[in-house]
């Protein structure tokens, strides 16, 4: 649920975590990134960094310049002026990320954990018993057949968690248990109902479904797209994953590693809630693509 | 050229053409399009039907409601009230539709053209070779690599005439000459800027480059998406070309024929101009999908 | 004048760090990293005229072994790493010079567990994101993006140091070899998801420290956890196990409870994740972590938001010239 007052939890002598409610919920996450924006444009001074999750957000302030309870209530305060979810709208760039399902570099990945750790079934399996699926191409379908929203970025540099906006397109996955020790860079994740692109080479415990050859995160910033920031994606944005074969993966990984890889991005249109939630009224729920 | 005021012209006795320009440029289209909407807001009294194009706007009227000079006023006053190109923001649906790109459909159909009618190289090779790609698998990743816009709804039942979003994925190539006689359909064909998909196996002179096993329209309402409409596409609309290979085609295909195919639309987003010219002009022009 | 340092042997983990690292890309996943005790830090630098932010070394449980190939101006604070230059007892808490072609070796860190060496100048790595300091797992920052490795060279700035200044007695933290620990804690943020036994049992416990600890978590050992009702009445976006919460972001200090184990999340930590944190150490604490050891003892002590910011203010007092005699 969302909550009719929001709390603020001590962290220490220099965060708080503010905390709009405890579930998984798109509305939810909406107005912890709207939140987050119209506090980053107040610019309180004093506020240094701002950390939005899920249906949270955790604050680092320096309390010489702000205490506690002022920071609190200026929060607040903003959060009692956002004006209705339903008009909320918001620019969202949609990145096109390339995905070859089912392929030899998470199978390799598989392989080895079940070689040096412990035997599991082979992830995209788990996927299409657990969600009821035809099979492997059905699965790349639902995988790639909705937009996600990027949720919350952290835990790792770059490391984004999607959720489908379209309904009928969220899977569940159980997760690694125990972990790997190592995740390809580029691996396409699942674990809960949150999907995710590996943005380097890490331990990970979710069931990996795909590869892509296009880096979400450059820590040299060769990549065009990476002029700026070292990572992709922000809250907001959008991601959209389509299915490429071999052929066309070799491809593009060729083109990334000469260095002139073009990011597919689109950056013109506006996310609108209220649209977005009379979309959700025309879906036919029991219809699968 | 974008005239300094639109011009009215009528139109036989229930007809206005407002023409806000006189070239291809995607503006002119913005701007009819917005007045298009702003006719259906404003719910003009006597007004009938709208036909938008590239550049201009024919308004059906009812002479007995309201006279062409009080039209004329009533254009001029929504007119005024769109403020500049830039502060258009549209309802725009964005369509996911599947294509085989380099199909053997479509190559069958060039082929016979060639025999019967004229000899031509492959229709994706020459588009590839006068736009100085490499390929004719380039041609298609560059076609797949934009949003396209539906600047009208036109010619033949749901025949969407679109525009690439992303100025580095404009495609351009000269129209058979003599046309076809026959064209398959749901083949995806290219021609002077524009694109399209052809809903009738009838005539047609773009040069075909994939094909589609989606229907975009529908006399009989069979599939769910056509429930409230006979046509899938408005103007304003995207569409996002998915490339899939023969397998995929295939099952699609066959759920269409079954009646149980799920189109993939997404209906939450505003398209606004000025975030879209903000974008192009933000474009490293040398890249290249 | 600019010089250079010789790695001769790069000791444990040896990284570049300044203080107080890196802000402004939490939010993208980057931890702040820089040094782990800032008090020790930043008087290193004070040391040798530098400003309390220069970019230095911090050394764990074993330094480094380095060739200078000017004349400098060096201090090293922090744990006792028995020194030497050029085989002679160096002095801890004091500016020294050093000659050019000197050598300054490092041993095992006897009384606390990390040192830090401030150069005259400051060395001088390139800014990543905003910051000099190292964050190695990601390979950002420090230099070329790791700890220190054998047979590297690191460029110090020019600077004018003066030798022979020390650190006041009673400005200096207490590094001792007790093995036992008092840890300030604030209680929160996830406190509530956490039955009242267990707040009571967790302040009242002995917690051991693990081996498997570094500059992302500090694992600890000890007793159960009594969770709260709430903890397993919840939606199942949170997590089947009690600890299990929706992702969220993690506060650096946070003690973050991984079904059992408690970690404490520092410098290096990830920035969000889906366990609980029913406590959170302090800033000011945070020297007592760096200094202490695998199979040291903490217990904690719980204290106000305001209290342990005023602990803050006192130790930031310190780190002033006027703590140099």
């Amino acid at each position: 649920m969302i909550y009719d007052e929001p709390k603020f939890l001590p962290g220490g002598d220099r965060f708080i975590e503010m905390e709009l409610g405890d579930e998984l919920n798109f509305d939810l996450n909406f107005l912890v990134h709207s939140l987050s924006a119209k506090i980053r444009e107040a610019e309180i001074a004093g506020l240094i960094e701002l950390l939005p999750n899920m249906a949270s957000i955790v604050i680092s302030y320096d309390p010489d310049l702000i205490s506690f309870a002022d920071l609190k209530s200026e929060i607040l305060s903003h959060y009692r002026n956002m004006g209705s979810l339903e008009d909320m709208e918001l620019l969202s760039p949609i990145y096109y990320i390339p995905v070859l399902y089912c392929d030899h570099v998470t199978r390799a990945c598989w392989e080895d954990y079940c070689a040096k750790i412990t035997e599991k079934e082979y992830d995209s399996d788990i996927l299409v018993k657990l969600n009821d699926l035809d099979g492997y191409a059905q699965l790349a379908r639902i995988h790639s057949g909705t937009e996600y929203w990027v949720a919350a970025l952290g835990f790792y540099p770059g490391l984004a968690s999607l959720i489908a906006l379209d309904p009928r397109c969220r899977l569940t996955a159980p997760k690694y248990n125990p972990p790997r020790t190592w995740t390809a860079k580029g691996t396409i994740g699942y674990g809960g109902s949150v999907t995710c692109v590996y943005p380097a080479n890490t331990p990970g415990g979710y069931q990996m479904i795909g590869h892509t050859p296009v880096p979400v995160c450059d820590i040299e910033q060769s990549l065009p797209a990476f002029k700026q920031d070292l990572a992709l994606l922000r809250p907001g944005d959008r991601v959209r994953f389509f299915p490429v074969g071999r052929e066309e993966y070799d491809y593009i990984e060729s083109r990334v590693t000469a260095g002139d890889y073009v990011h597919n991005v689109a950056h013109y249109a506006k996310f609108s809630i209220r649209a977005y939630h009379e979309w959700l009224g025309t879906l036919d729920m029991k219809e699968r693509f | 050229m974008k005239f300094d005021q639109p011009k009215y012209l009528p139109g036989g006795d229930h007809f206005i053409l407002v023409q806000f320009g006189d070239d291809a440029s995607i503006d002119l289209n913005f701007m009819a399009l917005g007045l298009t909407a702003a006719l259906k807001e404003d719910a003009t009294k006597g007004v009938v039907d709208t036909n938008p194009s590239y550049n201009s706007l024919i308004v059906e009227y009812e002479s007995d409601d309201i006279s062409y000079a009080d039209l004329k006023i009533e254009l001029a006053r929504l007119i005024s009230g769109l403020g500049s190109v830039e502060d258009l923001e549209l309802e725009s649906r964005l369509a996911y539709l599947p294509a085989m790109y380099l199909d053997p459909w479509t190559r069958d159909c060039v082929a016979d053209y060639s025999e019967k009618i004229a000899p031509r190289d492959y229709d994706p090779d020459f588009v590839a070779e006068v736009n100085g790609f490499e390929d004719a698998k380039q041609l298609a990743r560059i076609h797949s690599g934009t949003e396209h816009w539906v600047v009208a709804v036109c010619s033949t039942p749901g025949l969407p005439l679109m525009r690439a979003l992303d100025p580095r994925c404009a495609i351009t190539s000269p129209k058979y000459n003599p046309p076809r006689t026959w064209t398959t359909l749901g083949a995806i064909g290219v021609g002077g800027l524009s694109s399209s998909i052809y809903t009738t196996p009838g005539p047609g002179g773009y040069n075909l480059i994939g094909r589609t096993p989606v229907p975009l329209w529908d006399p009989q309402q069979r599939l769910p998406v056509f429930k409230d409409r006979v046509v899938l596409l408005d103007a304003a609309d995207r569409v996002k070309f998915v490339p899939i290979g023969e397998e995929e085609f295939e099952y699609i295909e066959a759920r269409v024929a079954d009646g149980s195919y799920e189109f993939n639309i997404t209906a939450y987003q505003r398209f606004s101009v000025g975030a879209y010219k903000k974008w192009v002009a933000s474009l490293n022009q040398d890249g290249r999908f | 004048m600019a010089l250079n340092i010789d790695v001769i042997k790069a000791g444990l983990e040896t990284s570049v760090q300044d203080f107080p690292g890196r802000y402004g890309f939490w939010e993208q996943g980057f931890p702040p990293s820089g040094p782990f005790d800032m008090w020790s830090f930043r008087l290193a630098n004070i040391l040798v005229g530098n400003a309390p932010e220069a970019a230095g070394l911090e050394c764990q449980f074993m330094g480094p072994t380095l060739k200078f190939s000017d004349d400098c101006v060096i201090a090293f604070t922090g744990a006792e790493m028995n020194a030497t230059l050029d085989g002679e007892t160096f002095p801890m808490w004091e500016s020294v010079a050093v000659a050019a072609g000197q050598t300054l070796a490092c041993g095992f860190a006897s009384v606390g567990a990390r040192a830090y060496l401030a150069v005259s100048g400051g060395i001088e790595v390139p800014q990543v994101l905003g910051a000099r300091a190292t964050f190695h797992m990601a390979g950002v920052g420090g230099l070329e993006g790791h700890a220190l490795k054998d047979g590297q060279s690191i460029a110090v700035n020019g600077g004018a140091g003066v030798p022979g200044r020390k650190v006041k007695q009673d400005c200096r933290p207490k590094i001792a070899n007790g093995k036992q620990w008092q840890i300030e804690v604030v209680q929160g943020p996830n406190d509530d998801w956490i039955a009242e036994e267990g707040i009571e049992r967790f302040l009242e416990s002995e917690w051991k420290l693990q081996a498997r600890s570094n500059r992302t978590g500090y694992r600890l050992e000890g007793p159960e956890w009594i969770f709260a009702d709430k903890a397993s009445s919840k939606g199942p976006e949170h997590g089947e196990h009690p600890s299990n919460i929706l992702d969220h972001g993690y506060p650096v200090g946070s003690i973050n409870l991984c079904g059992q184990t408690p970690i404490i999340l520092v410098n290096d930590a990830p920035s969000a994740g889906g366990f609980i944190n029913p406590f959170t150490v302090p800033s000011a604490a945070f020297w007592k972590l760096a200094q202490s050891k695998p199979n040291d003892i903490y217990r904690f002590n719980r204290v106000s938001v305001e209290e342990a910011q005023e602990m803050r203010r006192g130790i930031d007092g310190l780190c002033v010239e006027d703590s140099i005699e």
